[in-house]
């Protein structure tokens, strides 16, 4: 299935604002992370802590909608479903 | 006249006190954030637009049903700023200054935690993401 992925701010540097992944089989937010940190040993520091745990201030949306990274990481995806990683967001 | 805008373009304050202004409106309370000389030089501002553009309608939505505003005008930059450019501008008004006041107030404060607009400020010493140890 295809998943689009975005990124913003600090994690759009490192990865580009638009990436899209081919997953064979089941996805979850949880896989896609993975995938990207496997990819990118940037990302995997940025985003995850020596011991494997996601960072804190890592921020996760899909489809438009904020999920509680330290709880729903396990949430299956869909075909054409997207996935947006950002940092705390500071405007104003 | 109840207005959102994210935008490249620099924008006048006396323009959205215009659009804002009724004749059942008391008060009219304006909040503008600029650019702050803390040894910066500039700030770069982005947002997930297609995501804040909604997000800043729910909070508007929100401040509107709580503090019984009559009017509403947001204008948030994004793109190069340098200190001293305007960032955002929000104005508000209502029958009475006290339901302007914790209206704008609102949508500041809600604004800053809930849009997905980020900033980094670049200087001499480097850059850094603002909020983002």
């Amino acid at each position: 299935m295809k998943i689009k992925v975005m990124a913003f701010a600090s994690f759009r540097e490192i990865l580009g604002k638009e990436l899209n992944l081919d997953i064979v089989g089941e996805a979850t937010a949880a896989g896609v992370l993975a995938i990207l940190a496997s990819r990118n040993k940037r990302f995997k520091e940025a985003a995850f802590e020596e011991s494997g745990w996601l960072r804190d201030y890592v921020q996760i949306m899909i489809n438009r909608k904020r999920i509680d990274p330290r709880q729903d990481l396990s949430t299956k995806l869909n075909d054409g479903d997207e996935l947006v990683i950002f940092p705390p967001v500071a405007g104003g | 006249m109840i207005t959102i805008q994210i935008t490249n373009e620099d924008f006048c304050l006396d323009e959205l006190v215009r659009k804002a202004k009724r004749n059942d409106a008391g008060a009219l309370v304006t909040f503008l954030g600029t650019v702050r000389d803390d040894g910066i030089e500039r700030m770069e501002l982005e947002a997930f637009r297609e995501a804040a553009l909604p997000e800043l309608e729910r909070i508007r939505d929100e401040a509107v049903a709580r503090f019984n505003l009559l009017s509403v005008e947001v204008v948030h930059r994004i793109g190069s700023l340098a200190v001293g450019e305007s960032i955002v501008a929000i104005v508000c008004a209502a029958a009475h200054r006290d339901e302007a006041f914790q209206g704008c107030r609102y949508i500041i404060e809600e604004l800053k935690v809930r849009v997905p607009i980020w900033k980094k400020e670049l200087g001499k010493n480097g850059e850094r993401w603002v909020g983002h140890e």
